[in-house]
């Protein structure tokens, strides 16, 4: 009995192993092609992640030998850390306002300049847009960082200068406004780049649409919302995973105006991780904030995939 | 007809009198965008003006008046800035312009195998490369700290460029497949019957016809490794190494006050992708156009 299953599965799989192994060999050049991205990708991307989420587990401090301790640095986070806690409400108001944002501003932008009916003119504004962005990330927060000097800042100057000097703050001294002043960094909020999305989309719908809307009587602000925006969800999609990765992970802007104070005022996961891992050499519990902000990203993007259907389909 | 075309058409107009432009301008209510549209650039372009407004200020002139223009202007601030920066932004140039070839090189043939082959394993493989897209750089930050410094690689340039190829082709790699994939079959049938190698259909065909999109790839890749902080920040310590935005961040510490030379060297920061952007912004706002951006 046994030997007649044996030697079917082997009648069965024999021809399908050769084929699996034929196609292999005939699409060599194919792996060939992918050989060092993969290479690539496994010392610097697959290894390290990895081993984030083994250390995750452990009592690793640099210099002293690594001690498993299961749950133990989780337990820590939640039960002991006000700090991380704290840090977890305000990394939550910083991306759901980078969502709102990019949601809005860059879209309202894009359906201005789509609305417009001389080619020239449109083409003027898209690079008009864009030019900004020659401006490097770190220049932009350093100037914003500025705009919000206590002393020397053009916001409270500009307070100043229309008699409501009793709003002036050092706004990113003080804890009480610093959160907000550190969110709504970037006003108009407008990335270039991000109303250029918009607008492709927006010029991806078909004349045939656009007419036949016309003739129903969907003009201006119901067009917008009956046909615009229901057309180019695959846009607000992509921008809305982009914002929430961005947001969860973009502590760039923390780490260079206030390293997290003042105070824990403005703290986040990634400006908490990073003195953990190298300010206190505690890599274990570093890697443990890590891997909670990996499974948080995860979650929320199939979340967003999920819920949200592409225009194709 | 000519007014039959309003908003929400993209039919381009016949070439008119002005009269007729001013009228145009007038009845498709093209005049409140064009109003919203500059007051919003003025917005996004006031910190810029004022960078450069400041920049040619004396300590003396900025605490008098900060952010109107005074004279004389004073470009000596530009000269003391570029000799504490110019370092700074070549070892940028070198470690964003490496990388951004490795990236392009690698992505583009990785995602031309993926696109046209169906090899086996063809659609793991892919899933394994787009689930580093769901990957924060907040779990792999510190293994990856402590692999490079493993490797011995801390304070060389290797260790900024080898992961930003690593990591700059994840992105790369799935708008391009996608891009691929969309190009028409038949090209490459033709191409095939008229005698073309499979390499030949890459270089003569692909390549020239995704020009733009790798445009885009690129672009966004070197504003990327361009604008990069944390890590520069934790593997490199050494100041003849540093990139720009580490470097810019010491040197607002060490000139804090200092306004005027401050934001001379923040302008100067900006001059290399101002010269990048000149040659490249047409390709950029069409690679965008193209739509290719979505999910």
């Amino acid at each position: 009995m046994a030997t007649a299953t044996a030697s079917t599965t082997a009648v069965v799989r024999a021809p399908k192993k050769e084929t699996l192994w034929r196609r292999i060999v005939r699409y060599k050049h194919a792996y060939a092609m992918i050989a060092i991205t993969f290479i690539l990708l496994m010392f610097f991307n697959y290894y390290p992640a990895f081993m984030g989420l083994y250390r995750a587990f452990f009592n690793y401090d640099v210099g002293l030998k690594p001690e498993f301790i299961g749950f133990g640095n989780f337990v820590k986070l939640f039960t002991v850390d006000k700090t991380f806690i704290k840090s977890l409400g305000n990394v939550a108001i910083f991306t759901i306002w980078r969502v709102i944002s990019a949601m809005i501003f860059p879209f309202l932008a894009a359906e201005l300049i789509f609305g417009l009916t001389n080619a020239k003119h449109k083409y003027g504004y898209r690079l008009a847009m864009i030019i900004p962005i020659v401006v490097p990330g770190m220049v932009s927060i350093l100037l914003w960082q500025f705009i919000y000097d206590g002393v020397n800042g053009l916001l409270n100057a500009l307070l100043g200068a229309v008699g409501l000097a009793s709003l002036q703050h050092a706004w990113l001294g003080d804890p009480s406004v610093a959160l907000g002043a550190v969110t709504l960094m970037g006003f108009p909020w407008v990335g270039g780049t991000n109303v250029l999305i918009y607008l492709a989309g927006l010029q991806g719908i078909t004349n045939e649409i656009v007419d036949s809307a016309k003739i129903d009587g969907c003009t201006g602000f119901r067009r917008v919302w009956y046909i615009d925006i229901p057309l180019i969800r695959g846009q607000f999609k992509l921008l809305i995973v982009l914002s929430i990765m961005g947001g969860l992970q973009g502590w760039s802007t923390i780490f260079v105006m206030t390293k997290g104070g003042p105070g824990t005022a403005t703290m986040v996961p990634g400006m908490w991780l990073y003195n953990n891992a190298f300010q206190w050499n505690k890599m274990g519990y570093a890697s443990a904030i890590g891997l909670f902000m990996f499974v948080i990203i995860m979650t929320l993007t199939i979340v967003n995939m999920k819920f949200i259907k592409t225009s194709e389909s | 007809m000519a007014e039959a075309v309003t908003k929400g058409s993209y039919v381009t107009k016949p070439k008119k009198r002005s009269g007729d432009a001013w009228h145009v301008f007038w009845h498709t209510g093209d005049w409140w965008h064009h109003i919203l549209l500059i007051i919003l650039l003025i917005l996004m372009f006031i910190p810029i003006i004022m960078m450069l407004i400041i920049s040619f200020k004396t300590v003396a002139q900025f605490s008098m008046d900060p952010f109107f223009p005074t004279f004389p202007l004073h470009p000596e601030n530009y000269e003391r800035a570029f000799t504490v920066i110019w370092r700074y932004i070549l070892n940028s140039i070198i470690v964003s312009g490496i990388s951004v070839l490795g990236v392009i090189s690698l992505a583009t043939i990785a995602a031309w195998a993926f696109a046209r082959y169906p090899f086996p394993g063809r659609d793991i493989l892919y899933y394994l490369i787009l689930a580093l897209m769901m990957v924060p750089g907040e779990l792999t930050l510190v293994p990856q700290f402590l692999l490079v410094k493993g490797l011995g690689l801390l304070n060389t340039r290797w260790v900024l460029i080898l992961p930003y190829i690593a990591g700059g082709q994840v992105f790369a790699i799935f708008v391009l497949r996608s891009f691929f994939e969309g190009l028409p079959e038949e090209l490459f049938e033709a191409a095939r019957i008229d005698g073309a190698s499979e390499l030949q259909s890459f270089t003569r065909i692909a390549l020239p016809m995704s020009s733009s999109i790798i445009g885009v790839v690129a672009i966004m890749n070197v504003t990327g490794t361009w604008n990069d902080l944390i890590w520069p920040t934790i593997t490199v310590s050494t100041r003849r190494l540093m990139t720009m935005t580490v470097g810019l961040y010491a040197f607002r510490n060490e000139m804090y006050t200092q306004w005027g030379s401050l934001m001379a060297g923040y302008t100067i920061a900006s001059i290399p992708m101002i010269i990048l952007f000149a040659f490249t912004s047409n390709l950029f706002v069409e690679g965008l156009a193209s739509g290719a951006l979505k999910m």
